[in-house]
C-alpha cells in the first residue's frame, strides 16, 4: 500500500466520544450485573481481582507515572491490611469505617519512605523499597503485641459481618465485599485519571522522562516525587485494606513477602505500566495465573510463569497489555484533544469539529497518535 | 570479655558471608553498572543443585564444584541472552528482567525440589566438639573455614583483577566501556564472563553458607534477607571497590552481632530493618560508600 488507511480521528468531548465511553461503562455494568450472579468462589475470585486492581494502580502511580520502581509495595499492601485487622481486632471498628484510616497510615508512610527518592534514583531507590519489602514482616513480628505476631492476626467472621445500612443479610459478606470492591475500585480509577490528568500528572509524566528537564520547567521534583510515593502507598494500602477484609486472617511471612511485592509488580508491568486500565488486567494476571496453574510443578509454576512472562513482556512488548492494545488501537482510531474553545466561551467550533471529526480528517500524517492535533 | 568474644567470633563469621555475596554483587557492578537483584536466587539454585548431588551420593566438595560450574554457566547465559539485549533500553528494563529471574528462579528450585526445608550437608565440620577454646570463648571450626573461605577467594579475586590479562580487561571495561572496546577488548565478552565469575562466587558463598546460617537448612526465602545484608554490605563499602565489599561485609557482620547482643532493648530480631537503615543513610549522605571511587549519582 502506498498510504497507510487513516486511523479514525475522535476528538474528546464530542458526541462520538461520549457515545464511546458510554457504550464502555454499558459493557462494565453488563460485566458487574452478570458477575453479580456468579457463585461465591467466582464471585471471590473477582473481588481479589478489583483488590490487586486497586493495589497495582497504586503502585502504578509510583512506578508507571513517576517511573520510582518500587520492589516493596508489599509492605504497603500488608500495612494497609494489618491497619484494618488491627482496628477491627483490638479496637472494634467497624471493617469499612477502617479504610480511610488504612489510606491515611500508608501515605504518610509512603511519604517517608519517598523521602529518600529525593536523592536516590533508579537501582539504588529499588535497593531501598527492596529491604523496606523484606524489613516488614520482620517489623510484623517484632511488634506481636500489637500484629500477633509470625503467628498471624485472625480477624473473626462475625467482625466483618456487612452494616446494616448495606441491606446485606448477615451471612452475605462475599457480596458486600464484591460490591464494596467495586465501589473502591471505581473510585480508585476516578481518582487516577483526573489525577494523571490534572497538573500534577503531567509533572509526574515529566519527571519520569526528563528530570533535568521538569526541573527547569518549573517542577519541584522534591515535593512531586515525595508526594507520588505517598499517593502510591495510600491507594495500595487500601487495597490491602480490603485484602484484610477479604482473607481475615493476616500473616505477614505468607501474604506480604518479597515474592509478593514482585507479583504486584508483575501485574503492572504485563498490564501496562503508566496505562490506565493496566492495573485491572494486571489484577487478572495476578489473580488467574496462580490459579490455573496450582496443579503444575507442586504451586510453584506461577512463580516461573511470572518470572517468564516479566522477562517476555521486557522483550517484545515493553509497554504491557494495555499499552500495547491502545497502540494497535492506535492505527484504526486515534482520540485528540477537544479544540480549544474559542474566548468568548462559544462551542460552536467545536461543535461543528465534532460534525466533521466522524471522517477522517485531512490533517498531516496519520500515525501521529495523540500528538495529530488538528489546526483549525 | 567472653560474651564480647562470641559476639565477635559470630559477627565476623556471618560478615565473611556477607562479604562473598557482596564480591559478587561488586563484580558485576564494576563491569556493568547494575545491581544483579538476581544474584540471591542464582546461589539459591546452584545451593538446590549441590544438595541434589549430595542426595545422589556426589562428596559434597564435589558437588561444591559441579554448583560453581553451573553457577557460571548461569551467570554468562543470563548475562548474554537476557541482560544484554535490554541494557540499551533503559535501567528499569534491566531491573524488571533481574526480578523476572529472580521469580522465575525462585519459583524453578520450588518445581523441581519441592518448597519443603531441606536438610542441607555440612561442608565444615559443625560438630558439637568442633571448636577451640580462645580466653573462655568458642571459636568454631566452621566458622573459621568460613573466614578462610573468604579469604581465599579475596586473595584469587585480586589476583585475577591485578595479575591477569583478564583482570586488566575487566578493569578497563570497568573504567571505560569505549574506551576499552577501542583498545581491543571485547567488552561482551567480559561482561558475560563477569556474571559467571559473579554468580560462581555466589554459588561459593551458598553452599558454605546454608549449614551455617540459621535455621540450616535450605528453603526458598533463604536468600532473601542474605541479599539485604549483601547489598547493604556493599553500599557500604562502595558498589564498586572489592576492598569496600570486605571491610564493609566485615563491618556490617560485626556491628549486626554486637547490636544484637548488647542493645537488647531493640528486641535482638531487626536484623533487616537495620540493614535497611544502613542502606538509606548510605545512599542518602554517601551514595559512593567508604571505598567507592566514582560518584552514583549526578544532579
Amino acid at each position: 500500500m502506498s498510504e497507510r488507511t487513516r486511523p479514525y480521528v475522535v476528538h474528546r468531548g464530542t458526541t462520538t466520544h461520549r457515545v464511546m465511553i458510554g457504550a464502555g461503562l454499558i459493557l462494565a455494568a453488563a460485566f458487574v450485573l452478570w458477575a453479580r450472579g456468579f457463585g461465591q468462589f467466582n464471585q471471590g475470585q473477582i473481588t481479589r481481582v478489583m483488590i490487586y486492581a486497586i493495589a497495582i494502580a497504586g503502585l502504578n502511580i509510583a512506578t508507571g507515572y513517576t517511573g520510582l520502581v518500587s520492589v516493596g509495595h508489599s509492605a504497603f499492601f500488608g500495612l494497609g491490611a494489618y491497619t484494618t485487622g488491627v482496628l477491627v481486632v483490638s479496637h472494634g471498628w467497624k471493617p469499612e469505617a477502617t479504610i480511610p484510616v488504612a489510606l491515611f497510615v500508608c501515605f504518610v508512610v509512603g511519604l517517608v519512605v519517598g523521602l529518600p527518592a529525593l536523592r536516590i534514583r533508579g537501582l539504588y531507590l529499588a535497593i531501598v523499597t527492596l529491604a523496606f519489602g523484606v524489613a516488614f514482616p520482620e517489623v510484623v513480628a517484632r511488634l506481636s503485641t500489637i500484629t500477633g505476631g509470625a503467628e498471624g492476626l485472625t480477624i473473626r467472621r462475625a467482625m466483618l459481618q456487612p452494616p446494616t445500612w448495606s441491606g446485606f443479610a448477615i451471612g452475605q459478606k462475599g457480596k458486600w465485599l464484591f460490591w464494596l470492591s467495586l465501589f473502591v475500585l471505581v473510585v480508585v480509577m476516578i481518582v487516577v485519571h483526573n489525577l494523571v490528568r490534572s497538573r500534577y500528572g503531567l509533572a509526574l509524566m515529566a519527571a519520569r522522562d526528563n528530570e533535568l528537564a521538569a526541573a527547569a520547567s518549573g517542577i519541584n521534583l522534591a515535593t512531586v516525587k515525595t508526594v507520588a510515593f505517598g499517593v502510591s502507598g495510600a491507594l495500595t494500602g487500601v487495597g490491602g485494606s480490603l485484602f484484610a477484609m477479604y482473607l481475615g486472617s493476616l500473616v505477614a511471612n505468607d501474604s506480604f513477602t518479597l515474592l509478593n511485592a514482585i507479583a504486584l509488580l508483575t501485574g503492572l508491568v504485563i498490564g501496562g505500566e503508566g496505562t490506565r486500565f493496566g492495573p485491572i488486567l494486571g489484577g487478572i494476571a495476578v489473580v488467574y495465573i496462580p490459579y490455573y496453574t496450582s496443579d503444575i510443578g507442586q504451586g510453584q509454576a506461577a512463580a516461573v510463569l511470572f518470572g517468564a512472562v516479566l522477562i517476555l513482556i521486557m522483550f517484545i512488548a515493553p509497554e504491557g497489555v494495555a499499552g500495547g492494545i491502545g497502540r494497535l488501537g492506535r492505527n484504526v482510531m486515534v482520540l485528540v484533544p477537544a479544540t480549544p474553545k474559542r474566548p468568548g466561551g462559544e462551542r460552536s467550533s467545536a461543535r461543528g469539529l465534532g460534525g466533521n471529526s466522524e471522517r477522517p480528517r485531512r490533517q498531516g500524517q496519520s500515525i501521529g497518535g495523540e500528538m495529530a492535533t488538528p489546526t483549525d | 570479655m567472653e560474651i564480647f568474644l562470641d559476639r565477635l567470633f559470630s559477627g565476623v563469621t556471618a560478615g565473611s558471608i556477607y562479604v562473598l555475596i557482596a564480591l559478587s554483587l561488586v563484580v558485576v557492578f564494576r563491569s556493568s553498572t547494575t545491581i544483579n537483584f538476581a544474584q540471591g536466587e542464582f546461589a539459591l539454585f546452584t545451593s538446590f543443585v549441590a544438595w541434589w548431588l549430595t542426595t545422589k551420593g556426589l562428596p559434597i566438595v564435589l558437588a561444591l564444584f559441579a554448583a560453581m560450574a553451573v553457577g557460571f554457566t548461569m551467570g554468562v547465559v543470563a548475562e548474554r541472552a537476557l541482560i544484554r539485549p535490554v541494557r540499551r533500553r533503559n535501567e528499569t528494563a534491566v531491573l524488571i528482567v533481574a526480578l523476572g529471574l529472580f521469580t522465575a528462579l525462585n519459583g524453578a528450585d520450588g518445581w523441581i525440589w519441592g518448597a519443603n526445608d531441606k536438610q542441607f550437608p555440612e561442608i565444615l565440620p559443625h560438630g558439637d566438639n568442633d571448636y577451640f577454646v580462645i580466653a573462655g570463648s568458642r571459636l568454631h571450626y566452621d566458622s573459621i573455614g568460613i573466614v578462610l573461605a573468604m579469604i581465599l577467594v579475596v586473595t584469587l579475586l585480586s589476583l585475577l583483577f591485578n595479575r591477569t590479562p583478564l583482570g586488566l580487561q575487566m578493569r578497563a571495561v570497568a573504567t571505560n566501556p569505549e574506551s576499552a572496546a577501542l583498545a581491543g577488548v571485547k567488552v561482551g565478552r567480559v561482561l558475560s564472563l563477569s556474571w559467571g565469575l559473579s554468580a560462581a562466587i555466589g554459588s561459593f558463598a551458598g553452599v558454605l553458607l546454608v549449614p551455617v546460617l540459621p535455621p540450616n537448612q535450605l528453603d526458598l526465602s533463604s536468600f532473601f534477607s542474605i541479599l539485604i545484608f549483601a547489598s547493604a554490605a556493599a553500599l557500604l563499602g562502595g558498589l564498586d571497590s572489592a576492598k569496600g565489599a570486605v571491610v564493609g561485609g566485615l563491618a556490617f557482620g560485626v556491628a549486626e552481632s554486637m547490636i544484637n547482643g548488647y542493645a537488647t532493648f531493640l528486641g535482638g530480631s531487626m536484623q533487616l530493618t537495620f540493614a535497611l537503615v544502613i542502606i538509606v543513610v548510605i545512599l542518602v549522605f554517601k551514595p559512593t560508600g567508604l571505598f567507592g571511587a566514582r560518584r552514583l549519582e549526578r544532579v
